[in-house]
């Protein structure tokens, strides 16, 4: 269904290599945790970007169409299966413009992707729930950021201190705790935005 | 009686002020100098006490001791009393102090008297044992010795000394923000399941009480941090989750505000209302007690229990809370009458 929108990914794709040069060209050589850092806010804020549209761009008789067609749920479901390979492509691609631009690999990469798969989710979760209730307001965009990104700061935390001990930046021992508790906030965003979309979309 | 409970919360919070401020610290030691001695070299050795709270020049009889590991006391031999609230105490301590693992050991200090009772300082005095005479022994005194006077004061604790009394307004304050917020929260649940307006605007005023009281906390919040830690602001996790999740709420407000549609507005702030409590439950009660923290209750430190929050504290403490959460709830009935005023006002 979303399928359709290639150019929109594409966009965001462009806008992330355009700003992961800018910042590289600025800063020079990243390395430490500064690098971890800019990482996980680029990749936020080009997950804004990807999910902000999720719900506004459709025409308003499209979305008559999909209101017929198909639950609320389906629809969830839908942009946010979506919305999670758009964001792990990003991610993905950021983690080799990374590696282009500063010429240092992943220490440990199979923590890292699985830290990248369990904080996508969560961040996809949550947005693209909160983009459902930003449809109503006239400015979406800014209302997405403004209302998502506190709400999602305890899942980039978490995602952060794991990708640094995946980075052997610092050491932790309770990094399966951690993954499991970023699991745990994934599973109460996704339930939420379950039970809460058929409440929000009909309108 | 019908407005028995705004009283009640009038009285608390005169009761919370007065007896807040009112009563005293129990006495305690504020500084003592030399911080390090040498046993066996420079004998008698003095060492200058200020004490807080304390009558010392009043007393008949005072007492200061050095407690070993072992719970035995060394008795100070004289005792020089400057004024209440300073003395200077001089110990003879000939021989080697038993139960001493190392050459170097921390005791407590301790001053009492009859009508204060005692007061410590723990690890107070590093004590290096220089050239001392083994054949000499110190006589040793037994903690039952120490005088205990029962008195209604809050506890003296190092550091915080008299802050402490911001437990009554600071903790307090977020702790009923907390009930404000779950009492808002089943008013959105009940707006979802009834589709009653009145509903939503009861809702909406208690978070935006609760959103006052949450900056209310944060204002003595960065108060005490700055005359305990040093700081107005410290990156202390729970001070930044506290203000992300104020952030929330202000994201809420934005959110109620940018909506023009009345039943539309009421749903989606409704739901976000729940949604963000969930997130506020994740933000300031998981993720501290994950990483280490200054505040209580985070990183290993104890929590409203044990020697922080002592049966003194608690009579104060738990009268206080209520007396918030009525006042909190008396603002928002305020609050969400304004609002029914306005919107007949509005014609709706």
């Amino acid at each position: 269904m979303d399928a359709r929108d290639k150019q929109s990914l594409l966009a965001s794709l462009l806008y992330l290599v355009t700003i992961t040069f800018v910042i590289f060209k600025v800063f020079g050589d990243i390395q430490g945790p500064t690098r971890i850092g800019i990482y996980w806010v680029l990749l936020l804020f080009t997950a804004v970007n990807i999910v902000s549209g999720c719900f506004g761009t459709n025409a308003s008789k499209r979305k008559l169409y999909h209101y017929q067609l198909y639950d609320s749920l389906e629809i969830y479901l839908a942009k946010l299966i979506t919305n999670f390979s758009k964001v792990f492509i990003a991610g993905l691609v950021l983690i080799v413009l990374f590696r282009v631009f500063s010429d240092t690999g992943l220490k440990d990469p199979v923590l890292f992707l699985k830290t990248l798969v369990l904080s996508t989710l969560g961040l996809v979760a949550g947005m693209t729930f909160i983009s459902s209730l930003t449809i109503y307001s006239s400015n979406q965009g800014s209302l997405l950021s403004i209302l998502a990104l506190p709400l999602l700061i305890p899942v980039l935390m978490i995602g952060m201190k794991v990708s640094l001990v995946s980075e052997n930046m610092f050491f932790d021992t309770a990094v399966d705790s951690n993954l499991l508790m970023l699991l745990g906030i994934d599973i109460i965003m996704l339930v939420m935005g379950m039970v809460f979309i058929s409440i929000t979309w009909k309108a | 009686m019908k407005n028995w409970w705004k009283i009640l919360s009038v009285f608390l919070m005169l009761y919370t002020l007065i007896a807040g401020f009112l009563i005293p610290l129990k006495p305690g030691i504020y500084d003592f100098n030399p911080r390090k001695i040498t046993i066996g070299e420079s004998s008698p050795i003095a060492i200058l006490i200020n004490t807080y709270n304390t009558r010392l020049d009043e007393a008949n009889e005072n007492n200061v001791y050095l407690k070993t590991p072992a719970d035995n006391l060394l008795k100070a031999s004289r005792l020089e009393v400057k004024s209440s609230n300073e003395v200077i105490a001089h110990f003879e301590i000939p021989g080697l102090i038993k139960d001493f693992n190392t050459k170097e050991e921390s005791l407590t200090l301790i001053v009492d008297n009859e009508l204060d009772g005692y007061s410590f300082y723990p690890d107070a005095i590093n004590v290096i044992i220089g050239n001392t005479d083994p054949l000499l022994e110190n006589e040793y005194s037994s903690l039952n010795e120490i005088k205990e006077v029962e008195k209604f004061a809050f506890p003296y604790r190092l550091i915080l000394y008299e802050t402490i009394r911001n437990t009554f307004f600071h903790v307090a304050i977020w702790f009923s923000m907390f009930i404000l917020l779950i009492y808002s929260c089943y008013h959105s649940v009940r707006y979802l399941i009834t589709k009653d307006l009145d509903s939503d605007s009861r809702s909406s005023s208690l978070t935006t009480v609760a959103l006052f009281f949450g900056i209310a906390g944060i204002l003595t919040g960065s108060m005490w941090a700055r005359y305990t830690w040093g700081t107005f602001w410290t990156t202390d996790i729970k001070l930044n989750m506290s203000a992300t999740a104020l952030l929330v709420y202000f994201a809420y407000w934005f959110l109620r505000s940018s909506i023009s549609d009345i039943d539309t507005r009421a749903r989606i702030a409704a739901v976000y209302n729940i949604f963000a409590f969930v997130c506020l439950m994740i933000l300031v009660m998981v993720i501290p007690r994950f990483t280490d923290s200054l505040h209580p209750g985070n990183g290993g430190n104890p929590a409203l229990g044990g020697e922080d929050l002592d049966n003194t504290l608690r009579t104060i403490f738990y009268p206080a809370i209520i007396g918030y959460t009525l006042l909190g709830l008396w603002m928002a009935q305020l609050q969400y009458r304004y609002s029914l005023i306005k919107d007949r006002a509005l014609g709706y």
